[in-house]
Protein backbone atom coordinates (compact mmCIF):
# COMPACT_ATOMS: atom_id res chain seq x y z
CA UNK A 1 0.00 0.00 0.00
CA UNK A 2 1.51 3.29 -1.28
CA UNK A 3 1.39 6.25 0.89
CA UNK A 4 -0.75 8.21 -0.80
CA UNK A 5 -3.30 5.59 -0.59
CA UNK A 6 -2.99 5.05 3.08
CA UNK A 7 -3.63 8.52 3.30
CA UNK A 8 -6.64 8.61 1.44
CA UNK A 9 -8.11 5.71 3.23
CA UNK A 10 -6.92 8.06 6.62
CA UNK A 11 -8.76 10.44 5.28
CA UNK A 12 -12.16 8.86 4.27
CA UNK A 13 -12.07 7.11 7.74
CA UNK A 14 -11.64 10.85 9.30
CA UNK A 15 -15.18 11.90 6.80
CA UNK A 16 -16.83 8.59 7.50
CA UNK A 17 -16.32 9.22 11.71
CA UNK A 18 -17.38 13.29 11.09
CA UNK A 19 -20.17 12.01 9.24
CA UNK A 20 -21.24 9.45 11.81
CA UNK A 21 -20.89 11.65 14.66
CA UNK A 22 -22.75 14.49 12.94
CA UNK A 23 -25.67 11.93 12.85
CA UNK A 24 -25.59 11.01 15.93
CA UNK A 25 -25.71 14.61 16.97
CA UNK A 26 -28.44 15.53 14.60
CA UNK A 27 -30.63 12.79 16.49
CA UNK A 28 -29.95 13.79 19.71
CA UNK A 29 -30.85 17.35 18.74
CA UNK A 30 -34.13 15.70 16.95
CA UNK A 31 -34.97 13.79 20.29
CA UNK A 32 -34.06 16.61 22.23
CA UNK A 33 -37.09 18.88 20.25
CA UNK A 34 -39.37 16.29 20.19
CA UNK A 35 -38.95 15.95 23.66
CA UNK A 36 -39.46 19.44 24.23
CA UNK A 37 -42.53 19.72 22.09
CA UNK A 38 -43.99 16.91 24.32
CA UNK A 39 -42.98 18.03 27.60
CA UNK A 40 -44.56 21.28 26.33
CA UNK A 41 -47.86 19.81 25.74
CA UNK A 42 -48.05 17.61 28.55
CA UNK A 43 -47.33 20.82 31.00
CA UNK A 44 -49.77 23.06 29.17
CA UNK A 45 -52.62 20.30 29.40
CA UNK A 46 -51.97 19.25 32.74
CA UNK A 47 -51.84 22.93 34.06
CA UNK A 48 -55.79 23.78 32.63
CA UNK A 49 -56.95 20.23 33.42
CA UNK A 50 -55.91 20.65 36.86
CA UNK A 51 -57.38 24.09 37.22
CA UNK A 52 -60.88 23.62 35.23
CA UNK A 53 -61.12 20.68 37.18
CA UNK A 54 -60.88 22.78 40.13
CA UNK A 55 -63.24 25.24 38.77
CA UNK A 56 -65.74 22.86 37.05
CA UNK A 57 -66.91 22.26 40.88
CA UNK A 58 -70.57 22.22 42.12
CA UNK A 59 -72.21 22.86 45.51
CA UNK A 60 -74.22 21.20 47.76
CA UNK A 61 -77.29 23.30 48.61
CA UNK A 62 -79.11 20.80 51.05
CA UNK A 63 -80.70 24.28 52.88
CA UNK A 64 -84.57 25.39 53.01
CA UNK A 65 -85.62 26.37 49.95
CA UNK A 66 -87.01 30.04 48.65
CA UNK A 67 -90.79 29.27 48.40
CA UNK A 68 -92.30 28.70 45.05
CA UNK A 69 -95.24 29.91 43.33
CA UNK A 70 -97.13 29.15 40.06
CA UNK A 71 -98.09 31.97 37.89
CA UNK A 72 -100.91 31.88 35.65
CA UNK A 73 -98.29 31.50 32.46
CA UNK A 74 -97.34 28.28 34.28
CA UNK A 75 -93.76 29.50 35.27
CA UNK A 76 -92.67 28.50 38.64
CA UNK A 77 -91.27 31.43 40.88
CA UNK A 78 -88.80 30.74 43.44
CA UNK A 79 -87.86 33.65 45.79
CA UNK A 80 -87.87 35.15 48.92
CA UNK A 81 -90.86 37.49 49.83
CA UNK A 82 -90.23 41.01 48.63
CA UNK A 83 -87.45 39.78 46.52
CA UNK A 84 -88.73 41.03 42.83
CA UNK A 85 -84.87 41.50 41.53
CA UNK A 86 -82.93 40.77 39.35
CA UNK A 87 -84.84 38.34 37.41
CA UNK A 88 -82.94 34.71 36.91
CA UNK A 89 -85.02 32.97 34.23
CA UNK A 90 -84.51 29.58 33.40
CA UNK A 91 -85.32 27.45 30.19
CA UNK A 92 -85.45 24.14 29.80
CA UNK A 93 -86.33 21.19 28.47
CA UNK A 94 -86.59 18.12 30.84
CA UNK A 95 -85.01 16.01 28.00
CA UNK A 96 -82.28 17.90 27.33
CA UNK A 97 -79.11 16.54 28.62
CA UNK A 98 -77.33 20.28 28.55
CA UNK A 99 -79.99 21.48 31.01
CA UNK A 100 -79.70 18.38 32.80
CA UNK A 101 -75.80 19.56 33.02
CA UNK A 102 -76.92 22.68 33.80
CA UNK A 103 -78.46 21.72 36.89
CA UNK A 104 -76.18 19.36 37.92
CA UNK A 105 -73.87 22.10 37.75
CA UNK A 106 -75.27 24.93 39.12
CA UNK A 107 -79.12 23.86 40.31
CA UNK A 108 -77.90 24.01 43.74
CA UNK A 109 -76.51 27.37 43.44
CA UNK A 110 -79.67 28.74 42.04
CA UNK A 111 -81.49 27.29 44.78
CA UNK A 112 -79.18 28.85 46.93
CA UNK A 113 -78.79 32.43 45.46
CA UNK A 114 -82.76 32.29 45.67
CA UNK A 115 -83.29 31.36 49.39
CA UNK A 116 -80.27 33.90 50.29
CA UNK A 117 -83.08 36.81 48.54
CA UNK A 118 -80.25 37.44 46.14
CA UNK A 119 -82.48 36.64 43.11
CA UNK A 120 -85.84 35.90 41.86
CA UNK A 121 -85.71 32.41 40.03
CA UNK A 122 -88.21 31.53 37.34
CA UNK A 123 -88.49 28.30 35.89
CA UNK A 124 -89.81 28.26 32.32
CA UNK A 125 -90.43 24.82 31.41
CA UNK A 126 -91.01 23.66 28.21
CA UNK A 127 -91.11 21.72 24.95
CA UNK A 128 -88.19 22.19 23.04
CA UNK A 129 -88.17 19.12 20.71
CA UNK A 130 -89.67 18.47 18.06
CA UNK A 131 -89.84 14.86 16.89
CA UNK A 132 -90.72 11.64 18.69
CA UNK A 133 -89.39 10.00 21.27
CA UNK A 134 -87.72 13.04 22.68
CA UNK A 135 -91.12 15.30 22.00
CA UNK A 136 -93.33 12.65 23.74
CA UNK A 137 -90.85 12.47 26.34
CA UNK A 138 -90.46 15.68 26.95
CA UNK A 139 -94.19 16.63 27.11
CA UNK A 140 -95.18 13.87 29.26
CA UNK A 141 -92.62 15.50 32.14
CA UNK A 142 -93.80 19.33 31.27
CA UNK A 143 -96.86 18.26 31.55
CA UNK A 144 -96.01 16.47 34.84
CA UNK A 145 -94.28 19.40 36.07
CA UNK A 146 -97.50 21.48 35.76
CA UNK A 147 -99.07 18.85 37.52
CA UNK A 148 -97.36 19.24 40.38
CA UNK A 149 -98.24 21.50 43.21
CA UNK A 150 -95.77 24.93 43.67
CA UNK A 151 -94.83 24.01 47.07
CA UNK A 152 -93.40 20.74 45.94
CA UNK A 153 -92.11 21.65 42.37
CA UNK A 154 -88.54 22.46 42.39
CA UNK A 155 -87.95 19.16 44.32
CA UNK A 156 -89.68 17.16 41.56
CA UNK A 157 -88.43 19.20 38.75
CA UNK A 158 -84.88 17.55 40.54
CA UNK A 159 -86.39 14.43 40.52
CA UNK A 160 -87.30 14.60 36.67
CA UNK A 161 -83.44 15.62 35.92
CA UNK A 162 -82.27 13.25 37.83
CA UNK A 163 -83.99 10.31 35.77
CA UNK A 164 -83.80 11.54 32.51
CA UNK A 165 -83.83 8.76 29.78
CA UNK A 166 -81.02 8.26 27.48
CA UNK A 167 -81.45 10.42 24.22
CA UNK A 168 -83.22 8.68 21.47
CA UNK A 169 -85.06 6.37 23.83
CA UNK A 170 -88.70 6.11 25.18
CA UNK A 171 -88.60 7.32 28.81
CA UNK A 172 -90.86 9.75 31.21
CA UNK A 173 -93.34 6.91 31.03
CA UNK A 174 -96.46 8.55 33.08
CA UNK A 175 -95.77 5.77 35.74
CA UNK A 176 -92.12 6.96 36.39
CA UNK A 177 -93.73 10.44 36.43
CA UNK A 178 -96.37 9.83 39.19
CA UNK A 179 -93.82 7.41 41.34
CA UNK A 180 -91.32 10.68 40.86
CA UNK A 181 -94.08 12.41 42.15
CA UNK A 182 -94.27 10.27 45.09
CA UNK A 183 -90.88 11.03 46.30
CA UNK A 184 -91.10 14.77 46.21
CA UNK A 185 -94.00 14.41 48.68
CA UNK A 186 -96.57 14.86 45.74
CA UNK A 187 -99.84 12.08 46.19
CA UNK A 188 -103.66 11.93 45.43
CA UNK A 189 -105.55 10.97 42.58
CA UNK A 190 -105.76 14.57 40.81
CA UNK A 191 -102.12 14.80 40.40
CA UNK A 192 -102.16 11.35 39.17
CA UNK A 193 -105.27 11.59 36.24
CA UNK A 194 -103.54 15.19 35.63
CA UNK A 195 -100.40 13.37 34.75
CA UNK A 196 -102.25 10.29 32.82
CA UNK A 197 -104.63 12.13 30.70
CA UNK A 198 -101.96 14.75 30.00
CA UNK A 199 -104.33 17.85 31.19
CA UNK A 200 -101.87 20.48 31.13
CA UNK A 201 -100.81 19.64 27.64
CA UNK A 202 -102.29 22.59 26.12
CA UNK A 203 -100.59 24.70 28.64
CA UNK A 204 -97.51 22.95 28.10
CA UNK A 205 -97.84 24.34 24.01
CA UNK A 206 -98.39 27.62 25.20
CA UNK A 207 -95.24 27.76 27.52
CA UNK A 208 -93.42 26.38 24.73
CA UNK A 209 -94.79 29.26 22.22
CA UNK A 210 -94.01 31.82 24.78
CA UNK A 211 -90.35 30.41 24.63
CA UNK A 212 -89.65 30.23 21.11
CA UNK A 213 -91.86 33.08 19.85
CA UNK A 214 -91.82 35.73 22.39
CA UNK A 215 -88.75 34.82 24.85
CA UNK A 216 -87.10 33.88 21.41
CA UNK A 217 -85.11 30.86 23.04
CA UNK A 218 -83.33 29.40 20.47
CA UNK A 219 -81.89 26.40 22.15
CA UNK A 220 -81.72 24.97 25.85
CA UNK A 221 -80.83 25.67 28.44
CA UNK A 222 -81.18 29.26 28.22
CA UNK A 223 -80.45 31.64 31.13
CA UNK A 224 -81.65 35.11 31.20
CA UNK A 225 -80.55 37.80 34.09
CA UNK A 226 -83.18 40.90 33.89
CA UNK A 227 -83.97 39.61 29.97
CA UNK A 228 -80.14 39.26 28.85
CA UNK A 229 -79.06 35.96 28.46
CA UNK A 230 -75.83 34.68 30.28
CA UNK A 231 -76.24 31.16 29.47
CA UNK A 232 -72.39 30.58 29.22
CA UNK A 233 -71.73 32.09 32.80
CA UNK A 234 -74.66 30.55 34.14
CA UNK A 235 -72.49 26.97 33.64
CA UNK A 236 -69.98 28.25 35.89
CA UNK A 237 -71.55 28.86 39.47
CA UNK A 238 -69.04 31.29 40.12
CA UNK A 239 -69.48 33.24 37.31
CA UNK A 240 -73.28 32.82 37.61
CA UNK A 241 -73.18 34.42 41.26
CA UNK A 242 -71.23 37.44 39.80
CA UNK A 243 -73.03 37.79 37.43
CA UNK A 244 -76.57 38.32 40.01
CA UNK A 245 -74.01 39.94 42.70
CA UNK A 246 -73.44 42.63 39.92
CA UNK A 247 -76.99 43.22 38.59
CA UNK A 248 -78.16 43.54 41.81
CA UNK B 1 -33.17 36.78 6.25
CA UNK B 2 -34.79 34.01 7.17
CA UNK B 3 -34.96 32.33 3.57
CA UNK B 4 -31.70 33.32 2.77
CA UNK B 5 -30.18 31.26 5.62
CA UNK B 6 -32.33 28.74 4.54
CA UNK B 7 -31.75 28.71 0.73
CA UNK B 8 -27.86 29.09 1.22
CA UNK B 9 -27.95 26.14 3.66
CA UNK B 10 -30.18 23.58 2.73
CA UNK B 11 -31.88 23.68 -0.69
CA UNK B 12 -32.78 20.36 -2.72
CA UNK B 13 -28.87 19.22 -1.51
CA UNK B 14 -30.28 17.40 1.09
CA UNK B 15 -28.81 14.12 1.31
CA UNK B 16 -31.14 11.31 0.24
CA UNK B 17 -30.88 8.59 2.25
CA UNK B 18 -32.18 5.10 1.19
CA UNK B 19 -36.15 5.03 1.23
CA UNK B 20 -36.06 9.04 1.44
CA UNK B 21 -38.02 10.69 -0.63
CA UNK B 22 -36.07 14.08 -2.55
CA UNK B 23 -37.39 17.35 -1.09
CA UNK B 24 -38.31 19.38 -3.61
CA UNK B 25 -38.73 22.92 -3.46
CA UNK B 26 -42.15 23.05 -3.67
CA UNK B 27 -43.21 20.32 -1.67
CA UNK B 28 -41.43 22.20 1.16
CA UNK B 29 -43.94 25.42 0.30
CA UNK B 30 -46.68 23.26 0.28
CA UNK B 31 -46.08 21.88 3.53
CA UNK B 32 -45.44 25.51 4.91
CA UNK B 33 -48.79 26.17 3.62
CA UNK B 34 -50.41 23.06 5.00
CA UNK B 35 -48.95 24.41 8.36
CA UNK B 36 -50.21 27.21 8.38
CA UNK B 37 -53.12 26.19 7.84
CA UNK B 38 -53.83 23.52 10.04
CA UNK B 39 -52.39 25.60 12.91
CA UNK B 40 -54.81 28.28 11.91
CA UNK B 41 -57.90 25.57 12.32
CA UNK B 42 -56.72 24.26 15.49
CA UNK B 43 -55.94 27.68 17.27
CA UNK B 44 -59.46 28.76 16.47
CA UNK B 45 -61.39 25.91 17.27
CA UNK B 46 -59.26 25.69 20.84
CA UNK B 47 -59.30 28.96 21.41
CA UNK B 48 -63.54 29.42 21.13
CA UNK B 49 -63.56 26.38 23.49
CA UNK B 50 -61.00 27.28 25.53
CA UNK B 51 -63.02 30.64 26.69
CA UNK B 52 -66.29 28.58 27.67
CA UNK B 53 -67.06 28.00 30.95
CA UNK B 54 -64.98 24.42 32.41
CA UNK B 55 -68.85 22.51 32.46
CA UNK B 56 -69.46 23.40 28.77
CA UNK B 57 -66.32 22.23 27.51
CA UNK B 58 -66.89 18.82 29.74
CA UNK B 59 -70.65 18.90 28.26
CA UNK B 60 -69.46 18.82 24.60
CA UNK B 61 -67.43 15.97 25.17
CA UNK B 62 -69.93 14.00 27.14
CA UNK B 63 -72.53 14.80 24.62
CA UNK B 64 -70.60 11.97 22.91
CA UNK B 65 -71.54 9.47 25.64
CA UNK B 66 -68.22 6.94 24.86
CA UNK B 67 -66.27 8.17 27.71
CA UNK B 68 -67.19 7.98 31.37
CA UNK B 69 -68.27 10.87 33.19
CA UNK B 70 -64.39 11.60 34.94
CA UNK B 71 -62.47 10.96 31.74
CA UNK B 72 -64.81 13.48 29.35
CA UNK B 73 -64.09 16.08 31.99
CA UNK B 74 -60.82 15.74 31.73
CA UNK B 75 -60.50 15.08 27.88
CA UNK B 76 -63.15 18.42 27.45
CA UNK B 77 -60.67 20.56 29.51
CA UNK B 78 -57.44 19.14 28.20
CA UNK B 79 -58.34 19.22 24.61
CA UNK B 80 -58.50 22.68 23.87
CA UNK B 81 -54.68 23.51 25.01
CA UNK B 82 -53.78 20.48 23.29
CA UNK B 83 -55.50 21.99 20.20
CA UNK B 84 -53.45 25.42 20.92
CA UNK B 85 -50.44 24.05 21.41
CA UNK B 86 -50.33 21.66 18.41
CA UNK B 87 -51.01 24.85 16.43
CA UNK B 88 -48.19 26.99 18.38
CA UNK B 89 -45.72 24.15 17.42
CA UNK B 90 -47.30 23.95 13.84
CA UNK B 91 -47.01 27.40 12.76
CA UNK B 92 -43.26 28.00 14.09
CA UNK B 93 -42.48 24.27 12.75
CA UNK B 94 -40.84 22.83 15.71
CA UNK B 95 -40.28 19.57 15.99
CA UNK B 96 -42.95 19.17 12.99
CA UNK B 97 -43.21 16.05 12.03
CA UNK B 98 -43.96 14.91 15.60
CA UNK B 99 -47.11 17.69 15.97
CA UNK B 100 -48.28 16.31 12.70
CA UNK B 101 -48.41 13.31 13.54
CA UNK B 102 -50.29 14.06 16.80
CA UNK B 103 -52.72 16.56 14.76
CA UNK B 104 -53.54 13.81 12.32
CA UNK B 105 -54.38 11.24 14.93
CA UNK B 106 -56.42 13.68 17.38
CA UNK B 107 -58.14 14.00 13.68
CA UNK B 108 -58.50 10.16 13.01
CA UNK B 109 -60.02 10.13 16.86
CA UNK B 110 -62.82 13.39 16.26
CA UNK B 111 -63.68 11.58 12.74
CA UNK B 112 -63.94 8.11 14.70
CA UNK B 113 -66.17 10.00 17.04
CA UNK B 114 -68.43 11.80 15.11
CA UNK B 115 -69.03 8.68 12.70
CA UNK B 116 -69.66 6.53 16.04
CA UNK B 117 -72.76 9.29 17.19
CA UNK B 118 -74.19 9.52 13.73
CA UNK B 119 -74.41 4.98 13.90
CA UNK B 120 -76.02 5.50 17.02
CA UNK B 121 -78.26 8.09 16.03
CA UNK B 122 -78.15 10.56 18.47
CA UNK B 123 -78.36 14.34 17.85
CA UNK B 124 -75.82 16.60 18.75
CA UNK B 125 -73.16 19.22 17.34
CA UNK B 126 -69.72 17.67 17.42
CA UNK B 127 -68.56 20.76 19.45
CA UNK B 128 -65.67 20.88 17.33
CA UNK B 129 -65.53 24.62 17.21
CA UNK B 130 -67.20 25.00 20.59
CA UNK B 131 -71.12 24.45 21.80
CA UNK B 132 -71.70 21.16 21.24
CA UNK B 133 -74.27 19.13 22.91
CA UNK B 134 -77.22 18.32 21.38
CA UNK B 135 -79.12 19.72 18.73
CA UNK B 136 -82.94 19.27 16.92
CA UNK B 137 -83.29 16.67 15.03
CA UNK B 138 -82.59 17.14 11.39
CA UNK B 139 -80.30 19.60 12.38
CA UNK B 140 -77.16 17.47 12.66
CA UNK B 141 -74.18 17.92 10.38
CA UNK B 142 -72.18 14.81 10.29
CA UNK B 143 -71.86 14.58 6.97
CA UNK B 144 -70.26 18.46 6.85
CA UNK B 145 -67.96 17.78 10.34
CA UNK B 146 -66.70 14.41 8.26
CA UNK B 147 -65.56 15.98 5.14
CA UNK B 148 -64.28 19.00 7.02
CA UNK B 149 -62.24 16.76 9.38
CA UNK B 150 -60.70 14.37 6.64
CA UNK B 151 -59.50 17.59 4.60
CA UNK B 152 -57.81 18.73 7.80
CA UNK B 153 -56.28 15.11 8.19
CA UNK B 154 -55.18 15.37 4.76
CA UNK B 155 -53.20 18.58 5.75
CA UNK B 156 -51.51 16.56 8.87
CA UNK B 157 -50.72 13.85 6.86
CA UNK B 158 -48.89 15.75 4.27
CA UNK B 159 -46.97 17.89 6.72
CA UNK B 160 -46.20 14.36 8.63
CA UNK B 161 -44.35 13.02 5.20
CA UNK B 162 -43.27 16.08 3.82
CA UNK B 163 -41.76 18.10 6.87
CA UNK B 164 -40.59 20.26 7.81
CA UNK B 165 -41.73 22.70 5.48
CA UNK B 166 -40.02 26.48 4.72
CA UNK B 167 -40.11 28.73 7.49
CA UNK B 168 -39.57 26.44 10.44
CA UNK B 169 -37.70 26.26 13.31
CA UNK B 170 -36.92 22.70 13.01
CA UNK B 171 -34.64 23.79 9.85
CA UNK B 172 -32.87 26.49 11.34
CA UNK B 173 -32.08 23.61 14.08
CA UNK B 174 -30.87 21.97 11.15
CA UNK B 175 -33.26 18.84 11.62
Amino acid sequence: MGKATRERSARERLAEQRRIEAQREKRTRMITVVGGALALILVAVGLVVYINSSKDKSEEYAGKLAPATREADGSIVMAQPGVTAPVLEIYEDFQCPACKNLEDTSGDTIKRLAAEGKAKVVYRPFRLFGQDPLKSNSERAANAALCAPADKWVRFHDEIFDNQPREGSVGFQNDDLIAWGGESGITGAGFENCVKQGEKNTQVASMTEYALNTAKVESTPTVKLDGEVITDAAFSPSDLEKAVASAK
Amino acid sequence: MVEAHETSEHEERDEPGPGRLVARAWTQWVTTVARVVLAGVLFWAGWVKFNEPPALQRQAVEAYELLPSGVAGAVGYGLPVLEMVLALLLVVGFATRFSAVISALLMVVFIAGIASVWARGLNIDCGCFGGGGTVAEGDTKYLQEILRDLGFLALAVWTAVFPPGRLSLDRRLGL
